[in-house]
């Protein structure tokens, strides 16, 4: 007696390479997910800075009040607002194929990041220069590594801004680099956002 | 999710980006963020309302920029992006309130706090 295959035995649940799947789009939802638990991560830092913005953790040094300036903060957010708007219109550019509109979108974004992170370290380094350091109470251990937490982002998002400028050069606008330069575009508009969160929760209410 | 495009630059996350759209998100975060700072500068009404109004202003800063950056809707490219962001902000919340919530309960219960405290804080 023949043996008979159980229906649908032969069938395939993913075929590699298949035209109706969109490397784009899986992607950048696939990234769009790893953003959504890097803000989780950010959700800690900014709980454990609630739990830590009290005189007492401050132990007897500068509390929120005392070392934020929300007028400098808000020259800060147009910074980088301005850095994403660079970034993001240099993608608007890149839809009719004109690599240099997406070259000096990047090269904007750079430049403003850069003027951002000049006002943060400057920040960082005048606390440092007073004795506020890392390790000088809860308060400014919590501080520190909210704000330097977001400065890293920022670095690394500048990196991968050269490395594309290299790769829309040498590779044009292929799919992965399509995909890696709309990933980028939405890590990048995510700085801004987690830096909207840190300007009103540490600067203004802080304030 | 969009299917194949033989030309990466039709695909409809590239398609959808906009100059007016950048342009409008930029300006609308930008005063809102004003707004609260004004709000913050004046410091003339009690706590809580401050913090109603300038989180209000930041909620609105954030939903701007969900819409006008990030390009969030409920269109076929983009459905699975919202639905993700939907369900992760129960995360964020309940992070963010059951932390300040509990410490708020064992400050109050355990720790002796100092008497020059000038500002309050959240868990106060």
């Amino acid at each position: 007696m023949a043996e008979q295959a159980a229906p649908g035995a032969q069938a395939r649940l993913f075929y590699p390479g298949y035209a109706g799947h969109s490397q784009i789009s899986g992607r950048t939802l696939g990234f769009w997910l790893y953003m959504l638990s890097d803000a989780l991560l950010f959700t800690a830092l900014f709980a454990a800075y609630a739990v830590l913005d009290t005189p007492m953790n401050a132990a007897g040094g500068p509390v929120a009040s005392q070392i934020v300036n929300p007028i400098e903060g808000f020259w800060q957010t147009v910074v980088i607002l301005g850095s994403v708007t660079s970034y993001s219109l240099g993608t608007v550019a890149m839809k009719s194929g004109h690599r240099a509109g997406l070259v000096w979108g990047i090269l904007g974004a750079i430049l403003l990041a850069i003027v951002f992170l000049g006002f943060g370290f400057g920040d960082l380094a005048a606390l440092a220069a007073h004795g506020a350091g890392i390790s000088r109470s809860g308060y400014l251990s919590a501080y520190w590594v909210l704000i330097l937490t977001h400065a890293v982002h920022m670095v690394f998002g500048i990196l991968w801004m050269l490395v594309m400028l290299a790769q829309i050069v040498r590779l044009g606008f292929n799919e992965m680099v399509v995909a890696r330069l709309l990933n980028l575009r939405m890590f990048w508009q995510f700085q801004a956002t987690v830096w909207v969160c840190v300007y009103v929760y540490v600067y203004m209410i802080g304030a | 999710m969009a299917g194949a495009h033989s030309d990466p630059l039709t695909h409809p996350e590239v398609a959808q980006g906009g100059v007016l759209r950048y342009i409008a998100g930029f300006i609308s975060t930008t005063a809102l963020m004003g707004a609260a700072l004004v709000v913050t500068l004046r410091h003339d009404q009690p706590y809580e309302t401050y913090l109603g109004l300038v989180g209000g202003l930041a909620l609105l800063a954030l939903v701007s920029q969900a819409v006008l950056y990030y390009g969030l809707d409920i269109s076929r490219s983009q459905i699975w992006k919202s639905v993700a962001l939907m369900l992760t902000m129960p995360l964020f919340i309940i992070t963010v309130g059951l932390t300040v919530w509990m410490f708020q309960s064992l400050d109050q219960r355990t720790m002796l706090m100092p008497q020059t405290m000038e500002q309050p804080t959240l868990l106060q």
